[in-house]
């Protein structure tokens, strides 16, 4: 069986983000440390417990993205995978997530994967859009935010739980291959061994290039950033930690939420 | 034919979403920017006055798409129906819901149709004479205008963000009914497992105190139950990521898959404030975060921000508060 699982490479969430002088973008300098996206961690987890559970299960690890996306990949390897594929792009910027579904979808086409393993959205840019397009452009059924699966290997049939609104459960089965993006709770992602770790350091990873984004991508596009407006009085406390709990205790007693 | 915005309704167990009629909102904002008609569609197996009540109250033409093996949502028909249907239809926009059905067809829809898709909308806009959608970006640090370049736009509508439109008196729009028969071939719904986790406990109580990522550990909880503890009906809730952690269970989550709540008080601590979460508590009476990040996107819907961390801020609140009453106390007590 072969599974291949689209991980992406996010900046730390606890940062602050400036936009460009133009509106266009991010300031260039935001960005200083990256991670793994959270609920691809948990697709790779997925993964990695199949591997673990049936025979002759190999699991490729794929990324779009810059030079520096190595670095998921080869996390990704240090949590177990087999192999690694990057699609890398010649400018670091916003990617429109149907540009990278197609991406994927091209490399995935005709390597008869049985599974194909994303998290449900990016912490960065939400979407929440390329696992279902993949399948889409491969023609492959797809349950996404899924909170559990069961694989029957003999019937060709996976067996998802999604999340829904309220936390109830939607329930189906999907004839594989298919398509599943991973909500977070299924699992706890494991960190990297030490020794796949240096595995990962050693193995070459797969390049490609996926084409110039600038050139082929005519659709939807980002215009302009703005900083949210605030829906609140969002008055901000100043002073000392015991100021501000000072000032705190006055508002709330004021408003007689405590007395 | 005249160009269209397509409103797919969202439906369950046989009632019409409130969030339906919010995406129709949405349509009405476009039209203020293009001249266009608004036209809603209702898929399922029993759906006739589904659409009869859409068109009731909303005034809109309202088709009522009749697919006997749909009585379950199922992906994989909405995505091909729609796709077959709406070529017929020159549809400018396709507003759908950005929740566990929405995000689940809509991309695979505009593949079909070759259309843009863009997710999580909250605004439509117009910018220097280009129509934009606005949607978060980075947990809701920054908002961005997307602009689009294909002849249709599929938008995933935030629910809660849209104010439905005050029904005065228009005549009803008009109902069509079309039965399809459609079968999935490679997936088979199989309905609704379990109920959603009791959240009467959160939901009911005046007071809120949220933990988030921020509590660091599960051992912290503890200062965020001695908060709690100084409100009368209070409760201890958490965002998503506490709840998966397990360190609290998941009838204490507040947001999109949990509780949607509205205490008198709010008080989110260590929370970033991901719109998932903001969905949930943003009609709270009062907001109060405690946050180490000033540009963590809770403190835009907050009535108070304070910049600390809570592990240290809440014991000295705590303390501080003890001291208030013990001095009010002993002066009370003063001959």
């Amino acid at each position: 069986m072969k599974i291949l699982v689209c991980v992406k490479q996010v900046p730390e969430s606890d940062i602050i983000i400036q936009i460009n002088e133009k509106g266009t973008w991010i300031q260039a300098d935001s960005f200083n440390e990256f991670k793994m996206n959270r609920l691809d961690e948990f697709a790779v987890e997925e993964a990695m417990r199949l591997k673990e559970s049936f025979d002759d299960v190999s699991v490729d690890i794929l990324s779009v993205g810059p030079e520096r996306s190595a670095d998921v990949i080869k996390r990704a390897i240090g949590m177990g995978a087999d192999n690694g594929i990057h699609l890398k792009t010649d400018i670091d910027a916003y990617l429109v997530p149907s540009w990278v579904a197609a991406r994927i979808a091209e490399y995935a086409a005709n390597r008869s994967y049985d599974l194909i393993f994303t998290g449900a959205m990016s912490e960065d840019h939400m979407n929440g859009q390329v696992g279902p397009m993949i399948a889409a452009h491969v023609n492959l059924p797809c349950a996404t935010g899924v909170i559990l699966q069961q694989l029957s290997f003999d019937n060709k049939t996976l067996y998802v739980e999604r999340e829904i609104e309220g936390g109830g459960r939607d329930t189906l089965e999907l004839k594989i291959p298919a398509v599943v993006t991973i909500q977070s709770g299924p699992n706890t992602p494991r960190y990297p061994s030490l020794s796949n770790l240096l595995r990962a350091s050693k193995q070459e990873l797969e390049i490609i290039d996926a084409g110039s984004f600038n050139r082929t991508h005519t659709g939807e596009k980002i215009y302009r950033l703005t900083y949210p407006m605030k829906s609140r009085a969002g008055e901000i406390l100043t002073g000392s930690p015991q100021d501000k709990a000072k000032k705190l205790l006055k508002i709330l007693r004021q408003k007689a939420f405590i007395d | 034919m005249e160009q269209t915005i397509i409103v797919i309704a969202e439906h369950f167990e046989g009632q019409i979403k409130q969030v339906t009629y919010e995406l129709i909102a949405c349509a009405a904002k476009l039209q203020r920017f293009k001249t266009l008609a608004i036209r809603v569609m209702v898929l399922g197996d029993d759906v006739a006055k589904l659409a009869r009540e859409i068109a009731q109250i909303s005034g809109h033409d309202t088709l009522a798409i009749q697919v006997p093996s749909l009585h379950y949502y199922n992906g994989e028909t909405y995505s091909d129906v729609l796709a077959h249907l709406l070529t017929e239809y020159k549809a400018a926009y396709i507003c759908a819901a950005h929740t566990s059905q929405g995000l689940d067809f809509a991309p695979a829809l505009a593949v079909a149709l070759d259309a843009d898709c863009i997710t999580g909308v909250e605004d439509v806009v117009e910018k220097d004479g280009n129509i934009c959608v606005a949607r978060p970006l980075y947990g809701g640090k920054i908002l961005a205008h997307h602009r689009t370049g294909a002849k249709t736009s599929i938008l995933t509508i935030q629910p809660g963000v849209f104010k439905p439109l005050e029904s005065g008196y228009h005549a009803p729009g008009a109902v069509e009914i079309k039965s399809i028969i459609y079968e999935s071939r490679r997936s088979v719904s199989l309905g609704l497992k379990q109920a959603a986790a009791d959240t009467s406990g959160i939901a009911e109580a005046k007071v809120i105190v949220a933990a988030g990522r921020g509590i660091g550990e599960a051992e912290n909880l503890g200062i965020i139950e001695q908060l709690a503890q100084l409100f009368p009906r209070s409760a201890v809730a958490g965002s998503r990521i506490v709840c998966d952690m397990g360190w609290l269970e998941y009838k204490c989550q507040v947001g999109v898959t949990g509780a949607t709540v509205t205490p008198e008080l709010y008080i989110a601590c260590g929370i970033s404030g991901a719109v998932q979460h903001v969905s949930g508590m943003r009609s709270s009476g009062f907001i109060v975060a405690i946050n180490t990040d000033p540009a963590a996107a809770i403190f835009q819907v907050s009535d108070i921000c304070v910049v600390e961390d809570l592990k240290t801020f809440i014991p000295i609140f705590i303390e501080m508060y003890a001291k208030f009453k013990n001095n009010n106390q002993s002066e009370f007590k003063r001959p």
